[in-house]
């Protein structure tokens, strides 16, 4: 409503704004955030633009209005904004009765008002609490320091916006914050600044705000991270006692830690040290934590305590660790950082949580730095003891982690050289992985199956002949599909042979030519065959050449052999579920050679003429009742036949004729006489429909709501057996 | 109250407390590691080792060939192992009026005591401590006499001759307090003096001191000791655990408002949790037996043990290490198995429970019926028919000096397929292995140490709160190798009192309080007069009569009527000086009153002058003065009896007379 000028009038009018301004400080945080809202929308929609004029972006209405009511408006806007600023300037210091409630909820209406307002409302905004805002700084209250910073922010934000140096009150209130002199707050201010990711503007602060949060770390490693600089030097002594405490301790180092991988992503005239050194430093705080201070002479011995087996801390390092790896001149420290994380894999006390955070620091170093090579053999003999030994680990959550780690190892290392194959060696991680496969725990039984086929599809698909050890594997795989009672397991083996299966549409295409070559050599000769490799039939009407050489009896019961032979060839097979491949060219493919394959061997026959190929009409093929065959049998056409044949099968049974014949078990799959699956399919229709380019059905919204559509009715159809009840799986 | 301190070995210790009249020795632990700088005594014989070098100085001078060899560089004693005992000198043993056991690998050197410094006392402690400390006293003696050794080597002990000899012996200290093992008679001459408590039960020692055993939750029958009297109380903690494991949990509550706790039996393995171990443990054997090689794990034969094959029983079908053979060989295997099982009463909650269901308390029952764990007494008979490999070996002893083990180490030594895993923290992993170097097999190092660490030492502190803290000195400081650790250590206010072998201190308490019965018939005779509201006095005559340390007043008996007779009348004449005792005044003398009635008694000249304690008076008339204190009245008057029996009469009527 208040984006009508006539609207904000009636509102100013009504008095509507120190109710509001009440609603603030409500019970209800809902009600005062909306109040809020509501405020600052107000001052912020109708503000005077840079020139001076009324701008209402946007809104053609405004136009209309703002004409002629301009000056009335003008004069309700700058009550309002006296009502508001003078409520602002009253309530920002916390009072004795309302606490520090209220200044936290005027400090939010003013982050919303600064990060918003445009010359010359921010000037007037920044006017009325700059003093204020001062003397809450130096108040020190820790809650309110979030929100001080917040404010801070939107001023930088919004004066980049226009263009304009930061404002001097704002940089003198930055100062002021970046000088607290409660260390919590004082990290949690620098900490603020950065994240805002104002500090391209302001080098002066945003070097200081680095140095904060660079000296808690500087001061436990004993690492020379601040050299002789010494900006932030009188906060050493608060800082070393704040981190004798343990929880402030933990917390702080957490924080700081936490910004250090984009604090070295700075340009270098910002830092106070090379980046190199502050992974040094991390580095040595994962070795105090692990409780190894042997090699340490510096650093405050009084903190390592608070620090020592710090799961949160380790946690906290670690990831930094893998966020580090992508800065700039840390690959010569991969020695150093692949041994700390090898003594933490090893650790008997890391938890689970550690152990995998450990692996993927170990995964992002290794993949970063092209050459591992550099690593010596004990390196990497030690990290094959390691995992070895994790793979063995009492917790399935290690197991896992471990097998996990094995699978992307060799997804790494199959990016990188060839020098990497050494340490992948599939030779060492593959036994492993074989014996991960009897796990007792489900999921490591699955990741233990997508690890190996991640190990072992270079070998795979490289052409070479299989090996006894892969042929094992899939041998023991199908016995897991087989007899494995939990899902996660068969799952993973399935996706497993997915993987390992050919998904290249060209592959599949080139099958499909040989399905054409093996039909030429069945069918050629035959009335009305062309042979795919002269004439591509898609050029021409499938109807339009049609051999006028007269057919005797004898070439029909050929027709008749030749048909059953592709059948057992599996030609057939091939064919139809090439038809309905996602890939459209293999669709395409398909659907051209089905189409030849109809017109030689059951034409239409002409009206009022006997059928003259009753043979090949015998001819039939078992369509399964899943995969491929129950996309076939979804084809309208396809549907009709089935119902079509569940009455004729009853007569024919009766009959004693079987064209049509359901499988003794299984019941879903059905034998299809191949003619009338050929004539059914609509293949003209889906000819014409696989020529067009693809996107206009798959972009569609159709297409996705026919994806979800299928997959439920894919999951009541294979699941529903009766009795059974259907259990779906939310992993 | 002193405490006399003979062992230096903070796990087990051997310290006599003095309270009161009695003498009392708390734990008798013998330290083992001496028998590190032993060759191994093999089963068989060992061709490698009977073939080492004897060694000679380098300049040929000292020539100790027979006594001591070489091997890797190390030299080693060949003759039967000894022992370091606690010491002997510092108090008369003889003296010992009882030992409190705390568990059974502080019991050690029981032998040594009992039989041969004189000793009469009792010794107290748990059934299961007796009966699995005997356990392992027969193991040791029965690894030392299966193989024995007729030279007992002296030579090298003498001092001068010491001094030249290669690290670490030249460094080992109280050499001559070293001895053989014990024989059979001794320990069961020695156990023939225990006497068997249960948890709580109060044991009264002549009186004067009650003690009692307290859950300490470290093994079967595990107790810390509560020593008190009616006003002093002094706890001795000792090997005690806060983790789940199979003993029955630890009473911390009992330990409250001690004067003065004495702090032993922290783990030996401060940085390494015990959990973690246990996965190490479990993963090490499971990667080994994957290769197909075999695990050997040197331990005692009892403790730990029960906990790792409860480990193992779960890890086993997670690990498919289904079909592998685990053996436990020792003399008293079969025995261990089967007493963990009875002990119900001693057991944690868990496994109490399942005494009453038709399941054993431990799962290695189980393990033994399915024929997965085997149990022999020696390598030699059965064993040897059953022996199928890969296998997991579980055996004595584990300073790897005696014991089946010494087998295994000449038998799997030689391969890189074997591992040996280390799981008791008692030995140095290294010196263990010294003399079987160069070694091919792997060793694994997963110490389990289930006792308390110092955070959970400071924890318990703080809940029990001990007005004094005694604890062996190496607790005061961080490891040697670990300076910066300053959290492997106690920090504690007041710093705790540390004491090493052969310290003697004088615990900081004085006995201020002793607690005397009064018969009824005196008490009925007392007439109490109240002092303060609340408060009564009365002055009571009569005999103290001590005996058992009770101390009890009883009414001072009338001298019986004088029989007619000569010789008694002559007592008669002088009949013993039986008077009604003084009157006890109490009160303070007020200054004005007492002025007023001086003036009142026409003495008016006084000069009063103020001092630190009170005031004098000068009667400056008479000479005389007199001195109000706090806690007397002096009234110097020299030669005018008059005036100070008048003086004396004015100041009491100031007085309460009791």
């Amino acid at each position: 409503m208040l984006q009508h000028s006539k609207a904000f009038t009636f509102f100013v009018q009504a008095d509507f704004i120190v109710p509001l301004l009440q609603l603030q400080t409500d019970s209800s945080l809902f009600v005062a955030s909306a109040a809020n809202q509501t405020l600052a929308h107000t001052l912020v929609f109708f503000q005077p633009g840079g020139n001076g004029t009324f701008k209402n972006p946007g809104k053609v209405e405004r136009t209309q209005t703002s004409i002629g009511v301009e000056e009335p408006f003008s004069q309700d806007y700058s009550s309002v904004l006296g009502t508001i600023s003078q409520f602002l300037k009253e309530s920002l210091l916390p009072k004795e009765n309302t606490g520090l409630h209220q200044s936290q909820q005027v400090l939010k209406l003013l982050a919303l008002l600064l990060a918003r307002a445009r010359q010359p409302l921010r000037d007037k905004l920044l006017g009325t609490v700059a003093d204020s805002l001062q003397e809450l700084v130096a108040a020190g209250y820790s809650q309110l320091t979030p929100p001080l910073m917040d404010i801070i922010l939107a001023a930088y934000s919004s004066s980049s916006t226009d263009d304009c140096v930061p404002d001097q009150r704002v940089t003198r209130l930055l100062s002021s914050m970046l000088n607290i002199t409660k260390p919590s707050d004082l990290i949690g201010a620098a900490a603020a600044f950065l994240r805002g990711g104002r500090h391209h503007q302001d080098a002066v602060h945003t070097a200081r705000a680095v140095r904060i949060l660079l000296l808690p770390l500087h001061i436990v490693t004993g690492q020379t991270l601040l050299g002789t600089d010494t900006t932030v030097e009188e906060h050493r002594f608060s800082i070393s006692e704040k981190l004798k405490i343990k929880t402030s301790c933990v917390s702080m180092i957490c924080v700081c830690l936490t910004h250090t991988p984009p604090i070295t992503l700075m340009p270098g005239d910002l830092l106070p040290c090379p980046p190199v050194s502050i992974l040094t430093a991390v580095l040595s705080l994962l070795r105090i934590v692990s409780g190894d201070s042997s090699s340490l002479s510096s650093g405050c011995s009084e903190v390592f305590r608070n620090l020592v087996g710090s799961g949160k801390v380790q946690k906290c390092s670690l990831e930094v660790l893998t966020g580090l790896s992508s800065s700039p001149g840390m690959k010569d420290k991969l020695t150093e950082v692949v041994t700390v994380l090898i003594q933490y894999l090893n650790n008997p006390d890391s938890d689970p949580t550690v152990i995998h955070k450990s692996y993927q620091a170990l995964l992002k170093w290794m993949s970063v730095c092209e050459d591992v090579s550099s690593l010596t053999d004990k390196f990497k003999q030690d990290l094959i003891d390691v995992v070895k030994k994790r793979v063995c680990d009492m917790r399935w959550e290690v197991r896992d982690s471990t097998v996990e780690f094995l699978g992307k190892l060799a997804g790494v290392l199959k990016q990188g050289e060839e020098t990497c194959g050494a340490l992948l060696g599939g030779c060492w991680s593959t036994p492993l992985l074989r014996e991960a496969l009897q796990d007792p725990e489900s999921y490591v039984r699955a990741s233990a199956i997508s690890a190996l086929a991640q190990t072992l599809e270079p070998s795979w698909h490289q052409g070479a002949a299989v090996t006894q050890g892969q042929t094992d594997v899939v041998t023991r795989l199908l016995e897991i599909l087989s007899q494995d009672t939990e899902a996660f397991a068969r799952r993973a083996v399935v996706q497993y042979f997915i993987a390992c299966a050919d998904l290249d549409w060209e592959v599949k295409v080139h099958t499909l030519e040989l399905a054409q070559l093996l039909m030429d050599e069945a069918c050629s000769g035959h009335r009305g065959y062309r042979k795919g490799s002269d004439t591509p039939p898609a050029l021409r009407h499938p109807y339009a050449v049609i051999s006028a050489r007269p057919l005797g009896e004898g070439a029909e019961s050929d027709v008749a052999g030749a048909l059953r032979n592709l059948v057992e060839q599996g030609v057939v097979w091939a064919l139809l579920s090439g038809l309905v491949d996602c890939d459209r060219p293999v669709g395409l493919k398909a659907c051209q050679l089905l189409i030849t394959l109809r017109d030689t061997v059951c034409p239409r026959p002409p009206p009022g003429a006997s059928p003259a190929t009753a043979a090949a009409s015998k001819v039939s093929c078992e369509l399964p009742g899943c995969g491929w065959g129950r996309e076939i049998r979804k084809i309208p056409g396809m549907r009709r036949l089935d119902r079509v044949k569940e009455a004729d099968v009853a007569h024919r049974t009766r009959c004693g004729e079987v064209g049509i014949e359901r499988t003794s078990e299984g019941g879903d799959s059905v034998c299809v006489s191949v003619c009338d699956i050929l004539s059914s399919l609509g293949l003209d229709e889906k000819l014409d429909e696989l020529s067009q380019s693809s996107d206009h059905v798959h972009n569609s919204a159709l297409s996705l709501l026919q994806d979800i559509l299928t997959a439920s009715a894919a999951h009541t159809q294979q699941d529903a057996e009766p009795g059974q009840e259907v259990i779906v799986d939310c992993y | 109250m002193k405490l006399y301190c003979l062992s230096g070995h903070p796990t087990l210790p051997c310290n006599v407390l003095k309270f009161k009249s009695t003498t009392i020795m708390l734990d008798c632990g013998l330290d083992t590691t001496s028998v590190l700088n032993f060759l191994p005594l093999p089963l068989v014989h060992s061709p490698r080792l009977s073939k080492l070098p004897g060694w000679v100085s380098k300049d040929g001078n000292i020539n100790l060939e027979k006594e001591l060899k070489e091997c890797a560089k190390r030299v080693f004693v060949d003759s039967q192992p000894e022992f370091c005992l606690p010491e002997k000198e510092l108090l008369d043993l003889s003296n010992i009026d009882v030992i409190l056991i705390s568990n059974y690998h502080c019991m050690m050197a029981l032998p040594y005591i009992t039989e041969h410094t004189g000793f009469t006392g009792t010794v107290y402690a748990t059934e299961p401590t007796l009966q699995i400390g005997r356990l392992l006293m027969e193991e040791l003696v029965n690894f030392m006499e299966r193989v024995p050794k007729s030279q007992s080597a002296t030579c090298w002990k003498n001092k001068e001759v010491q001094r030249m000899l290669p690290g670490p012996l030249k460094d080992v200290v109280d050499v001559w307090a070293w001895k053989r093992c014990y024989s059979m008679l001794e320990v069961n001459s020695a156990l023939s003096k225990v006497q068997l408590v249960g948890y709580s039960q109060k044991v009264e020692l002549f009186g004067a001191v009650q003690v009692s055993p307290l859950s300490s939750g470290y093994s079967l029958g595990s107790s810390n000791w509560i020593i008190q009297s009616h006003h002093e109380k002094v706890a001795y903690v000792s090997g005690s655990s806060l983790l789940t494991t199979h003993p029955q949990p630890m009473d911390q509550s009992s330990l409250k408002n001690s004067d003065v706790l004495i702090l032993t039996g922290l783990t030996q393995m401060p940085t390494a949790n015990p959990d973690g171990m246990l996965g190490e443990f479990c993963s090490n054997l499971a990667m080994t037996i994957r290769a197909g090689g075999n695990v050997l794990v040197p331990c005692y034969s009892s403790g730990v043990i029960y906990d790792l094959l409860e480990c193992l029983y779960q890890f086993i079908e997670s690990a498919s290490l289904g079909t592998t053979p685990f053996y436990f060989i020792s003399p008293v295997a079969n025995s261990s198995l089967e007493f963990s099982q009875i002990f119900a009463e001693w057991l944690c909650h868990n496994k109490q429970s399942k005494v009453y269901l038709p399941e054993p308390p431990f799962p290695h029952a189980e393990l033994i019926q399915t024929n997965k764990l085997k149990h022999y007494p020696s390598i030699h008979g059965d064993f040897s028919i059953e022996f199928r490999q890969p296998c997991v070996v579980f055996t004595g002893h584990p300073s790897l000096r005696f014991g089946d083990v010494v087998h295994f180490m000449e038998l799997w030594g030689k391969s890189s397929l074997n591992t040996i895993i280390f799981t008791e923290p008692d030995f140095s992993y290294l010196d263990a292995l010294a003399p079987y170097q160069p070694l091919a097999m792997k060793c694994v190092y997963c110490p389990i140490d289930t006792r308390l660490n110092f955070h959970q030492v400071s924890k318990l502190l703080k809940e029990v709160q001990p007005l004094h803290v005694v604890c062996p000195e190496q607790y005061t400081q961080p490891p040697l190798t670990q300076s910066h650790r300053s959290d492997l250590m106690l920090e504690l206010q007041p710093p705790p009192m540390p004491y090493r072998r052969c310290s003697v201190l004088n615990l900081p308490f004085r006995r201020r309080y002793e607690r005397v019965y009064i018969l009824p018939e005196l008490a009925n005779s007392l007439v109490p007069s109240e002092v303060k509201p609340g408060i009564s006095v009365a002055t009571v005559s009569a005999v103290l009569h001590s005996k058992d340390n009770k101390h009890t007043l009883q009414s001072v008996s009338k001298p019986p009527p004088a029989p007619p007779s000569k010789k008694r009348k002559r007592v008669m004449e002088e009949p013993p000086v039986v008077q009604a005792p003084k009157p006890l005044l109490s009160g303070a003398v007020p200054l004005e009153a007492f002025l007023a009635t001086l003036q009142k008694h026409g003495i008016s000249e006084v000069k009063v002058e103020e001092t630190a304690d009170g005031h004098i008076l000068h009667l400056q008339a008479d000479d005389t003065l007199i001195q109000l204190e706090a806690d007397g009245t002096h009234i110097v008057c020299d030669n005018n009896e008059p005036l100070r029996t008048t003086l004396r009469d004015l100041v009491l009527r100031f007085l309460q007379k009791l």
